[in-house]
């Protein structure tokens, strides 16, 4: 593809909110001048996204990842910036544009509570004035793909969560959109069922090219989605590059897991921070640039049946890049990061 | 030609949904039954003491029963759970789903529910009409009937427009299935012709709760006592009200969405 | 100074913190409180207006009411209504459906009085509303009423009898919900009754005599129409003391409907569930 799917450039998102002291005396002063503060929920990040691609987008809640969603979506109006997809200005809501995009919303249903699931698909046909050959023939696929045949003659209402996720996520894909908005779409599922969903999304991509850009709270989706991430943190991008670089780049740490022959072992925090310790288990947080020699020393002082260095859990990497206070959190472009935070 | 099919998906739909809950229709049918008592009883007791009220006759005043009726029965069957859904959607958050389809949100937002069991009251309204107006049939002619159907038209197209404009108002506040409460409540005192009434009250109903133009105006065509100015006004005021809600709508919706912020 | 209450006391206690509570709940729903009661004022104005079109027409005076009599009957008839107006149907269908319930039962005390607290809680409250409004439509419409002393100092006592009448009655409706999620349809059948019975539609002395004879043995005269006509003096001393005793008899009624409903209900509860 000569240009990408989703450009966004130096979107931001400023919502203005009231703010009320508590007390009478400050509601009635409220009522004559409204005190506001503005909420940058985005705050210019830019960043391109290819035909074909699956990308996280990652952020602790409010971080700004559904506003930017919802942007793309072409729900909300961005106050400063631009974005296209597929060449259009999303917020235009031209009909083509809605016509081959989708929002998928992991909390949140459309299909039609009292009806036949299949009726609610139908009435997506209509709306999206699908011709019945097309529609027939990506049914057929959806059902096939999802194994949705026993569910679609269910009245909603009898659907189990994971059940009502997939036919929602089908019911979102019969006009075959060329682009995905998946926000949190494996929420509240069980791990079988996640890992159902996952497979698909990875199959329809594989399938259709489309592209997908999906936030999740579960890193097992990002890991087996996503390629790339891009992280975003109090409205601003903080990384945008391959997951393995996140992970390289953000935590200084590696994980050194030894097992002992001699139990109880002595008292290993000489040798960096003790993480766990069970049985003659230790796992040990070390600096990455001496993990060589700790590795080594360890091996020369200790009788050490088994050894292992791993990186740390994505979870974990995550929750260290949050828990960066806001002022040092700056981003400066396509995977580069300010020195002071490696 | 794409709505009118929508517009019928959404009128399967609302069938289908109702099927599952049969038991219902039967409620309904009580329902229906107890307001038509209270209704005729009401006529009974008032045509008791007196020939007619404030000049309309019996016949008449059954004939603008089955307005009030007719209307209502709309309003209970199309307009009113089409609008408590948006505004449900607009508390869930599940009217995102709406906005990105490729369709007029408006008129999706409007035809997308329908309670089909509420039509008993339809029904009762074109029977009530056909009944008054067989007794009426020497001063309803050709161009009785133009008029009638004409000011329905308009009235039905004002109390749509009124809803659209009140539950456009759930974009800034959260609770404004109250507002509806007034609607109902209002509508109420149209099951009467508003010429009755003191003129604040009748000010009320024509002007800030347009009620009078769904009921009284259909009826008094249907009854030979229209005048062009009448007949007018309900059309205009028809005109205004849809240009005015629809701008209105647009302008919540881009609110929504923060184009103004 | 823990001296042990009286269960007289006690049960007074325990009213004053309900009151307190509902008050301050209800005061969170203010704005939808007053839209309710538009409802309440509407009816008995279109009513007004109809029957004092129908008395000008009629040379001034219909079935013995005269336009300032009517005026005067449908705004004390829309104060009697306040007073004893229940929405108590919809109140245990939603408690009963939501599971609210459960927690009700395992207070040490009957239910209903809670629900008496909460009834009268937002009528204190609303009479902020319903006697401005009550003073307008006295001003718009001039009322004309000539009540004896006694008529006005048996009046109270008829109120609250109203009072108990209907809400004992409506009450026992409302276990219907133990039963029945469909409330809607017996809810509205029993109210388009009460509407004609209770005189809401037009005083009752304006319907056929048959009408009238039926009103003496149903309970709905009693909990509106009666203290209205008492107040206006339109009732002779010795209707005034039997329609009190008629009223007496249908709490009687009404207590034992109540309780006999409510512990069915409890017991099909139990067994049930929510």
């Amino acid at each position: 593809m000569a240009s990408p799917v989703i450009q966004v450039h130096d979107l931001r998102k400023i919502y203005m909110v009231g703010e009320r002291e508590a007390g009478v005396l400050a509601a009635v002063r409220s009522l004559v001048r409204r005190r506001t503060r503005a909420i940058r929920a985005v705050d210019g990040i830019t960043f391109h996204v290819d035909a074909g691609e699956i990308v996280g987008f990652l952020g602790p809640n409010g971080a700004g990842k559904t506003t930017t969603l919802k942007m793309l979506a072409g729900l909300l109006h961005p106050t400063e910036g631009d974005a296209r997809v597929l060449g259009f200005r999303p917020w235009e809501r031209d009909r083509e544009y809605l016509r081959r995009m989708t929002l998928v919303m992991g909390q949140r249903n459309q299909l039609i509570w009292d009806i036949p699931v299949v009726d609610s698909f139908e009435l997506n046909r209509a709306i999206y004035n699908i011709p019945p050959e097309a529609y027939r023939q990506t049914v057929e696929e959806l059902v096939a793909l999802l194994e949705l045949g026993p569910l679609l003659h269910k009245p909603v209402r009898n659907l189990s969560l994971g059940e009502r996720m997939k036919c929602e996520i089908a019911a979102s894909l019969l006009h075959r959109p060329r682009v995905l908005f998946l926000d949190e779409p494996t929420i509240g599922l069980d791990v079988t069922m996640q890992r159902r969903i996952r497979g698909f999304v990875a199959e329809y991509n594989r399938r259709t090219g489309a592209t997908v850009l999906l936030t999740s709270h579960y890193m097992a989706d990002v890991e087996a989605l996503c390629r790339r991430v891009i992280v975003i943190h109090h409205g601003v991008l903080l990384f945008d590059g391959a997951l393995e670089a996140l992970v390289e780049r953000f935590s200084p740490f590696k994980l050194i897991t030894v097992e002992l022959a001699d139990l109880p072992a002595r008292d290993l925090s000489a040798y960096g921070q003790v993480v766990r310790q069970d049985e003659g288990t230790v796992t040990l947080r070390v600096p990455k640039a001496i993990t060589p020699e700790v590795t080594g020393r360890l091996l020369a002082d200790l009788e050490v049946l088994d050894l292992t260095v791993q990186d740390p859990p994505i979870e974990e990497v995550i929750e260290q890049v949050f828990a960066q206070p806001e002022e040092t959190t700056l981003a400066t472009g396509n995977g580069e990061l300010r020195p002071e935070l490696l | 030609m794409h709505y009118l099919r929508l517009f019928l998906t959404y009128l399967k739909l609302g069938l289908l949904a109702e099927l599952e809950y049969r038991a219902n229709f039967w409620i309904q049918l009580v329902q229906t039954a107890m307001e038509l008592a209270l209704a005729l009883g009401g006529l009974a007791v008032v045509f008791r003491h007196t020939g007619d009220l404030g000049g309309w006759r019996p016949a008449e005043l059954l004939a603008l029963l089955g307005v009030y009726f007719l209307i209502g029965g709309l309003i209970r069957t199309m307009v009113r759970p089409s609008m408590q859904k948006f505004m449900e959607d607009i508390r869930k958050g599940t009217l995102d789903f709406t906005l990105t389809k490729p369709a007029d949100a408006q008129v999706l937002v409007s035809i997308q529910r329908f309670e089909l069991w509420k039509i008993t009251d339809v029904g009762v309204g074109i029977a009530l009409l056909a009944i008054a107006l067989g007794r009426l049939s020497d001063s309803v002619g050709p161009l009785q009937a133009a008029m009638f159907g004409l000011t329905l038209l308009s009235g039905g197209l004002i109390v749509y427009s009124v809803w659209l404009i009140l539950a456009t108002f759930s974009f800034w506040f959260v609770k404004v299935e109250n507002i509806l409460v007034i609607f109902m409540t209002m509508y109420e005192a149209a099951r009467w012709p508003v010429t009755i009434y003191p003129p604040w009250l009748r000010w009320i109903l024509t002007f800030l709760i347009p009620v009078a133009f769904a009921t009284t105006v259909p009826a008094q065509a249907v009854t030979g006592r229209m005048d062009p100015t009448t007949l007018g006004i309900a059309a205009g005021m028809a005109g205004i009200l849809l240009v005015v809600s629809r701008a209105f709508w647009l302008y919540g919706l881009r609110f929504y969405s923060g184009a103004s912020a | 100074m823990t001296a042990i209450l009286t269960p007289f006391q006690n049960l007074c206690a325990i009213y004053r913190g309900f009151f307190r509570t509902s008050l301050a709940v209800q005061f969170q729903y203010r704005v939808a409180m007053l839209i309710w009661l538009l409802g309440g004022i509407m009816e008995p104005l279109v009513y007004l207006v109809v029957w004092t079109t129908v008395a000008q027409q009629q040379g001034g005076a219909v079935g013995g009411f005269t336009v300032q009599e009517f005026a005067a009957y449908y705004i004390g008839a829309m104060l009697v209504n306040h007073a004893v107006f229940t929405w108590i149907m919809w109140e245990y269908d939603y408690r009963i459906r939501s599971g609210e319930f459960s927690a009700t039962l395992l207070r040490p005390i009957h239910p209903i009085h809670r629900d008496i607290a909460e009834n009268l809680a937002y009528k204190v409250l609303t009479l902020a509303v319903m006697l401005p409004a009550a003073l307008l439509l006295a001003w718009i419409f001039q009322p004309r009423w000539a009540p004896q002393p006694w008529a006005l100092a048996l009046f109270p006592l008829a109120l609250v009898l109203a009072f108990f009448t209907r809400f004992f009655l409506d009450w026992s409706l409302a276990m219907a919900a133990f039963w029945t999620t469909r409330i809607n349809a017996i809810n509205q059948a029993y109210f388009v009754v009460l509407i004609f019975f209770a005189g809401r539609v037009a005083p009752l002395d304006l319907f056929p005599e048959a009408v009238q004879r039926l009103a003496l043995v149903l309970p709905f005269r009693w909990m509106l129409a009666f203290p209205v006509e008492l107040i206006l003096g339109r009732l002779t001393l010795a209707e005034a003391l039997g329609g009190m005793v008629a009223q007496l008899i249908w709490i009687g009624l009404g207590l034992i409907l109540a309780r006999t409903i409510y512990r069915a209900g409890i017991r099909r509860y139990a067994a049930f569930g929510a």
